[in-house]
């Protein structure tokens, strides 16, 4: 599943990040690399941007960023 | 010796502070994202040593995304430079050292410095810097900022690895699983034919960076060969984030001992470990791992075990964000423009100080000593009363300074963008331009040169474009005097109202230039770090305080001080025929003489009658201070001052006064911002600027004059106008609306609300 399909206040496992580009590059090096635990804050009160946190910090992605990566629910800890 | 230091490093990791620290400078700093936009050198003395000090934009990895990340790029690669300073932020480890891993790849001469300690410290932790020295084989120095200490450390750690006691750097063993050596037997001879070295090279080319390829010079079997590689750089990211994972894991620590513990072993033995030594080290790390996963109570995730304040729940809550935003505004405008707050206070004091004290004694006294009339009225109306005149708003100026740098500093600032760049992206900006518009609430030109950060070229020059449209802290002396003659009782009301209908005014622009295919933004992206919430030190509130103060003493001191005094000999002085005679003199001495402005402004000024402030006797004074003000807006309010009043150059006119100050928000701003403004977007650009904004600033304040004028002639038709005005605006922005449904997404939708053409 996409990462703009989340649900908010959930934490998420990066599968696979899709695309190229620079964004693609940007999201590789910022640490959405596979098996990374992300969590899910919330949206923006207008819709269309998301707020994660990974490694400690949090970011925040449009939904094009976002669609490029994909997640699964990450049970456990 | 000589010896050139450059700082690198993520973003948002203290560069800029340290940068301030070792120099003793005052470049910008905010705990934001990208406040550095270009390379800052200075050189300082250090212990008969000479260090040029360089700080670079931070960047998060050596392949740029937009162009000042390229400036820093470019200086880590030239190889200029003797050491490479690596600002690694500890709590933000792992991401830090993907870049630090970069550098190490490129071979560059880095020694890593990790800062803010003292937030790790507060926490309890420590961190095994050994461990990481061993590992990464160049120097680590963890540190924080507000120690001299700590920072004569770091300079004399870099001194003597700039003189040649290098460490060994490492084998990047994970670069192991990646086909590098391969590719770089096949472009080994392109690298060097480019003085470029090997493994970066092969590095880079597996990461498809086109500046790298394209140096490069490949032949077609090459390129053949590196596409039969496929696409490497998902793995190459997992390869360095997963060496990062195994490096740092126990490397922050809950207990000081085991840090102590390590060091004690290698100060005093100065040894490596041997075989058997390393292998208990790490079967000790093993039982910490343990303990760390075993011994807590698992708890609920939640948003603060994330990395996510507390405060974030509130600010960042669907619902409460935008008000909550609004509140902040208004309380900060309030607390620095309101009646009976502190800004009004020191602003009567001060007042008192030039009126009562000043200008009463100095005219006495110059008229005591017998002093020319033309004396007397330059230095009591020129200089006390128009300089004076703005002097008094150093509190309130120094206060707004202080609040836009506290939202800076707490990292707010970041959260209003997220919030807002849902609403941005719909007129074709990014919440990344309210960086910039908020700055536009200090300084329009320090503001402009904020906008480097923004990604697309054409977003960035409509946000340079639109940023003056924001009510510079300059304009606020001109609302204020005419507010306290005219309007007393809706002062704050119009005050604010000023900063509102700037920003609207620029966010109405924004919208209208996206409506043509020329000015429209690309698809942009927006990948925008958020940083942790940071309570301001009182050094920090003091070193805002007296920076701004100063600089607004010096600007009024010199630029208004000097303007001012032209200004009042050209309107005081004049030829004319008087009695008879031609005569030249000060206009106070004869009677009916008209001054050299009068005729030149009053030239002029039959374009603004329609505005109602250029028509009359005083028309000439209002337009002599709208064109002054080009050079400094403080000097449109100091010019009226040395003419009297504002009350003299309007008379009873309570519109036109109205449409003087909407004309003043929105008019072509000072000529340091026009510079920035060239400097950064072109001549171009900054010349449809100044048309858009004497247009802009015609009408709005034409339309403000009329509705005015209907108010005090008859109140009912003026409300019914506004009224009507009022619905055609929303009746033509829900027909916008329903035009635009289909394609894009409505306010506050989810993407599931099944009316419009959001995908979920």
């Amino acid at each position: 599943m996409k990462l703009t399909c989340a649900k908010p206040d959930t934490l998420y496992s990066v599968t696979s990040v899709s695309g190229d580009g620079p964004q693609y590059r940007r999201l590789l090096d910022m640490g959405f690399c596979p098996g990374s635990e992300v969590y899910v804050a919330g949206t923006a009160p207008f819709g269309g941007t998301v707020l994660v946190s990974l490694r400690g910090y949090s970011v925040a992605l449009r939904e094009s960023a976002a669609d490029m990566i994909n997640v699964e629910p990450c049970h456990g800890l | 010796m000589d010896c050139k230091i450059a700082l690198v490093g993520n973003p948002n990791v203290g560069k800029t502070t340290l940068y301030n620290k070792i120099t003793h400078s005052f470049e910008h700093v905010g705990n934001w994202h990208g406040v550095t936009v270009e390379a800052v050198t200075k050189t300082i003395l250090f212990e008969h040593n000479r260090l040029e000090v360089c700080d670079l934009p931070g960047l998060y990895s050596l392949t740029v995304y937009s162009p000042e990340e390229g400036v820093s790029r470019d200086a880590v690669l030239e190889n200029s430079h003797d050491v490479i300073i690596d600002v690694c932020e500890v709590n933000n480890l792992s991401r830090n050292l993907y870049l630090t891993l970069q550098l190490l790849e490129a071979r560059a001469p880095v020694i890593v410095t990790l800062n803010m300690m003292d937030e790790l410290r507060r926490r309890g932790m420590t961190v095994n810097y050994r461990k990481l020295e061993r590992v990464l084989g160049v120097p680590v120095v963890p540190m924080e900022t507000k120690y001299h200490s700590e920072i004569h450390m770091l300079l004399s750690i870099a001194v003597d690895y700039a003189s040649g006691r290098r460490h060994d750097p490492i084998e990047l063993t994970y670069l192991d699983k990646l086909p590098v050596r391969e590719l770089e037997t096949v472009i080994g001879k392109n690298a060097d034919a480019c003085g470029m070295d090997a493994r970066y090279a092969a590095i880079k080319v597996l990461e498809r960076d086109s500046c790298i390829i394209g140096k490069l010079a490949l032949t077609d079997d090459q390129k053949k060969y590196i596409d039969s590689l496929g696409n490497r750089q998902a793995e190459l990211a997992s390869a360095r984030y997963g060496f990062i994972d195994e490096i740092t894991d126990g490397v922050i620590l809950s207990s000081v001992a085991a840090e102590h513990g390590e060091m004690h072993e290698h100060e005093v033995h100065n040894v490596p470990l041997t075989e058997s030594e390393r292998q208990e080290c790490d079967a000790d790390a093993d039982k910490r791992r343990h303990i760390r996963r075993h011994g807590r109570i698992k708890k609920k995730i939640s948003m603060s075990r994330r990395g996510f304040s507390g405060l974030d729940r509130v600010f960042l809550n669907k619902w409460a964000a935008l008000p909550l935003f609004l509140v902040i505004m208004l309380a900060i405008f309030m607390l620095t423009f309101g009646d009976y707050m502190p800004g009004y206070w020191m602003k009567t004091g001060l007042e008192w100080v030039f009126d009562e004290l000043l200008a009463a004694n100095i005219a006495r006294g110059l008229t005591a000593v017998g002093a020319w009339n033309w004396v007397t009225g330059l230095v009591t109306d020129g200089i006390i009363g128009g300089v004076g005149g703005v002097l008094v708003f150093l509190p309130q100026i120094v206060l707004l300074f202080l609040f836009l740098a506290l939202l800076e500093d707490s990292g707010y600032i970041s959260r209003v963008a997220f919030m807002t760049d849902g609403l941005f992206r719909k007129i074709g900006l990014s919440g990344r331009s309210v960086f910039t518009m908020l700055m536009g609430f200090g300084c329009s030109a320090t503001a402009v040169l904020t906008a480097r950060g923004l990604e697309d070229e054409k977003m960035r020059k409509k946000t340079i474009l639109l940023t003056p449209f924001m009510s510079c802290s300059a304009r606020f002396p001109v609302y204020s005097a005419i507010c306290t003659a005219y309007f007393a009782t809706g002062k704050p009301f119009i005050i604010f109202g000023m900063y509102v209908l700037g920003a609207a005014v620029a966010i109405a622009m924004a919208a209208l230039f996206n409506k043509f295919s020329a000015m429209k933004s690309g698809e942009l992206s927006f990948i925008m770090e958020m940083p942790p919430y940071r309570i301001p030190t009182a050094a920090r509130v003091f070193q805002i305080l007296w920076h701004n103060a100063k600089a607004f003493i010096v600007r009024v001191g010199t630029v208004v001080f000097a303007l001012n005094v032209i200004v009042w000999l050209l309107s005081s002085f004049g030829v004319g025929v008087v009695g008879g005679a031609w005569v030249f003199g000060y206009v106070g001495d004869y009677e009916g003489l008209r001054s050299f402005l009068q005729y030149f402004a009053g030239a002029i000024s039959p374009v603004f009658a329609p505005l109602g402030f250029g028509a009359g006797e005083h028309g000439w004074q209002a337009v002599t201070a709208l064109i002054s003000g080009l050079v400094a807006k403080e000097v449109v309010l100091s010019t009226m001052e040395s003419f009297g009043g504002v009350a003299v150059v309007f008379g009873s006119n309570a519109p036109a006064a109205l449409a003087f100050i909407v004309f003043t928000l929105l008019y072509v701003p000072c000529i340091a911002t026009l510079a920035a403004v060239k400097k950064e977007a072109g001549t171009k650009w900054m010349l449809g600027g100044i048309a858009l904004q004497l247009g802009t600033a015609y009408v709005v304040s034409l339309a403000f004059y009329w509705i005015a004028t209907l108010f005090t002639v008859n109140p009912g038709a003026g409300v019914s106008v506004v009224i009507a005005a009022c619905v055609a605006i929303v009746v033509a922005l829900i027909f916008a609306h329903a035009a635009h449904k289909k394609r894009f997404a409505c306010i506050g939708c989810g993407g599931d609300c099944g009316r419009c053409g959001k995908r979920k």
